[in-house]
């Protein structure tokens, strides 16, 4: 299935100016090749250079590959891309079947739950001054809330945060912290009212 | 994001009927909605059972586990 590809646009942090790029609904072999070929090389040279332990870049086993095949023919998950440049600049993968709301107010109900969102290594300030692009984070929380709402699900997203992304979901998406989760891996469960949701797209960032 | 989309009519005794509505005030839901969510929680339970997997529920208090039996 040919994803759907919409224009957006990422900021060039180097010379501050927008360059155009697209959110592709899904993750083909191409995303999938980039992340092989160009992502985990730069992941390896970047920490090697700037002596960035593993505790600093908690994504790097994540294995797109085997993911990727997980999505096929599943109704229940979604994948989503981010590419700029002809080169994928970011990752999602969300269940929008198997999580439920567990913040009071919305106890009980449908969400989109991001199982997996990452940025590609030259994007992460952690490894790069500056990185290249900004934004790739704030779009793909952008095309959760999207979902959810196309649903029915106002907007509600949830997700478990690893550490190093711990205050972008609370600073930059507004998001409530329910605190760590034991059954997780002790990460930190993070959830998005309908409310939240409409506050973080209309700050458009 | 949204793909094409195809339409059914939909036969459905009145306890049925009864119960979707039920759900969908519960959920805060369509019924088109709630019929989607029930069909990929369906198709996630037949690709793990096909895989060999079992389905459990758990009590959160007590942990005490109920397999479903899938056959």
């Amino acid at each position: 299935m040919t994803p759907d590809v919409t224009p957006i646009a990422l900021l060039n942090v180097a010379n501050n100016m927008p360059e155009d790029a697209e959110l592709w609904d899904g993750i083909t072999e191409k995303q999938i090749t980039d992340w092989e070929t160009k992502w985990k090389p730069d992941l390896k040279r970047a920490q090697l250079s700037r002596n960035v332990t593993a505790q600093l870049d908690q994504s790097q086993h994540w294995d797109w590959r085997k993911k990727s095949q997980a999505l096929e023919g599943m109704l229940a998950l979604r994948g989503f891309s981010i590419v700029c440049n002809d080169i994928t600049q970011g990752l999602m993968l969300v269940d929008t079947t198997s999580k439920r709301a567990l913040i009071e107010s919305q106890r009980g109900k449908d969400l989109v739950y991001i199982d997996y969102i990452e940025n590609a290594p030259w994007n992460r300030s952690v490894l790069y001054n500056p990185p290249l692009y900004s934004g790739v984070g704030s779009i793909l929380m952008r095309a959760a809330i999207a979902l959810s709402e196309e649903e029915g699900f106002k907007g509600r997203i949830g997700l478990h945060s690893l550490p190093q992304a711990d205050k972008f979901y609370i600073k930059s998406c507004g998001m409530t912290c329910l605190g760590q989760d034991p059954r997780y891996h002790n990460l930190r469960y993070f959830e998005m009212t309908p409310e939240q949701a409409q506050e973080f797209i209309n700050k458009g960032s | 994001m949204t793909s094409a989309k195809k339409t059914m009519t939909l036969n459905l005794t009145d306890i049925e009927m009864s119960v979707l509505e039920d759900l969908c005030i519960k959920k805060d839901l369509s019924k088109t909605a709630v019929l989607r969510q029930a069909l990929r929680l369906y198709q996630l339970v037949e690709v793990r059972v096909e895989k060999g997997d079992k389905l459990f529920f758990e009590d959160d208090k007590t942990k005490e586990k109920a397999e479903v039996m899938m056959l």
